[in-house]
């Protein structure tokens, strides 16, 4: 019954964009999952969707959610309540929970697959970095897709809407996350809608990969970018570009964009989820300095997270806090704080916009030097 | 005419309550109440340039629907995928267009209208 339902909902919603056409999906990832952002009346959806006995036909993801897994995050009964019959209602569909804004780490998208993910940062991930196809869906449009196994066929599930309109030209050399996701800001919000060709830039870290997706996709509508040399088959994109448009970007740019730090109570780094590379760079820092004097949050994956073992514990010791399945973004915990500093260009713009908490930039090493100032 | 993007049927009559500014339905629109920005759009016909806001709105609009406290139908310049998705769950008509009227005779099938008599 709930899975006829998903179908007639998704052919509607194709009837309107698609012209009725729709592309089976390999995947699934989905947002909208914290308590904090749905609240009680998406729950009821959620409920509503579960006791209808709907269940997801591919593999399925879901994005960090308010509470972190081991319980670091300080939160009242009525979030860690609401949380937990989320998790109930996500279980009983068939999703995954291993609540990640980086499920890329794990769901290795091959080029030229169809996906129905929501959360812009992981989206603008798998286009740009492996020419795995998705469109931005709203949350509830790939939970839907989830379970009917099919999602409307819009532009981006197309090569002819995947052609580059805007050639961006940088000479950028190896940059480290901050200046990545200052970049994308920068290509975000000075074309909004278009698809760039970007040439001369490098993005040497995992980190920096990330933090450019995640920025691209939050200063604009933009989910993907073709990199010269980076993007799988961007000898073909660039073939099949309709340049009608170019813009420049320079280091003077980067600095401009810049504000001065001012002194935090708390340094965050994971916004996309940290790495394993970023967080073992963090610990082995901390080691040489000894116990930092304001508190270094750290989000990850569950994966990386237990794949850290003793280092959790041990990172602790030094006031790092490393937590699991939920974020700065999306946890009320964000609150008790009054400015934050971070290399994340997502979490500036979202944590003032959901917890009116002041939020500075900061390159990695200097949040580190920051934590002990 | 306006553009049927999620087509309903049949023909209403209906006050139209306009919108000057995109607004969210995460936020601005009460679920309980069926207030939208402040004003009861609850069977009216809303008009408003774009919906703007978090990826959640469809929920909101649903819920409103299921307790019987949603607009009859939206009526937007620039529909998005949000949008469109949030119609389609809550069951309410979308088209694409601008209304000046303050009431109309709307056919929710194909988008034609005229004047409150």
């Amino acid at each position: 019954m709930s899975r006829e339902y998903a179908k007639a909902v998704i052919y509607k919603i194709a009837d309107a964009v698609a012209g009725g056409e729709v592309v089976p999906i390999e995947t699934a990832h989905i947002s909208g999952v914290s308590y904090l952002t749905i609240g009680e009346i998406g729950i009821e959806f959620l409920e509503y969707l579960a006791s209808g006995g709907a269940k997801v036909s591919v593999f399925t993801t879901a994005n960090p959610a308010a509470v972190d897994i081991h319980g670091f995050l300080e939160l009242d009964d009525r979030t860690k309540q609401g949380q937990r019959r989320v998790i109930k209602a996500l279980v009983e569909l068939g999703v995954n929970t291993t609540f990640t804004c980086a499920p890329y780490e794990f769901v290795l998208t091959r080029a030229r697959t169809f996906h129905a993910w929501a959360e812009s940062n992981a989206i603008t991930y798998i286009n740009t970095f492996r020419d795995a196809w998705s469109d931005k869906n709203p949350g509830p449009l790939a939970l839907l897709s989830a379970i009917a196994g099919f999602v409307p066929k819009t532009q981006l599930y197309t090569l002819e809407g995947r052609r580059p309109t805007v050639l961006v030209k940088a000479d950028l050399d190896s940059l480290d996350t901050l200046e990545a996701g200052v970049v994308g800001a920068l290509i975000g919000e000075m074309i909004g809608t278009s698809i760039p060709y970007v040439k001369g830039i490098r993005l040497v870290h995992e980190s920096s990969r990330r933090e450019f997706a995640a920025a691209l996709s939050t200063y604009s509508s933009i989910v993907f970018a073709v990199l010269e040399k980076i993007t799988p088959n961007w000898e073909e994109y660039l073939r099949h570009a309709d340049i009608t448009d170019k813009i420049q970007i320079s280091e003077l740019d980067i600095k401009k964009y810049l504000r001065d730090v001012k002194t935090p109570d708390i340094i965050y780094l994971g916004c996309p989820f940290s790495d394993i590379e970023t967080l073992m760079w963090v610990i082995n820092e901390v080691k040489k300095r000894g116990p930092a004097k304001r508190p270094i949050y750290i989000s990850t994956s569950p994966g990386v997270y237990s794949s850290l073992g003793g280092l959790v514990e041990e990172a602790r010791r030094y006031n790092v806090v490393i937590f699991s399945g939920s974020c700065l973004v999306v946890s009320p915990h964000t609150k008790k704080y009054r400015i934050i500093a971070t290399d994340s260009l997502k979490a500036i713009y979202y944590i003032p916009r959901m917890h009116g908490v002041d939020v500075v930039p900061c390159k990695k090493t200097q949040c580190i030097e920051l934590a002990y100032a | 005419m306006l553009n049927p993007i999620v087509k309903g049927s049949g023909r209403v009559r209906a006050q139209v309550v306009k919108f000057s500014t995109p607004l969210s339905f995460l936020g601005d629109l009460d679920p309980e109440s069926g207030k939208l920005g402040g004003v009861d759009v609850v069977d009216k016909i809303v008009f408003l340039p774009f919906v703007k806001g978090s990826t959640v709105g469809p929920y909101v609009l649903w819920g409103a629907a299921k307790r019987g406290k949603a607009p009859l139908a939206i009526v937007v310049e620039k529909p998005d995928l949000m949008l469109i998705t949030a119609c389609v769950l809550a069951n309410i008509p979308l088209f694409q267009g601008r209304v000046e009227e303050d009431c109309i005779y709307l056919d929710l099938g194909v988008g034609t209208y005229e004047k409150c008599r």
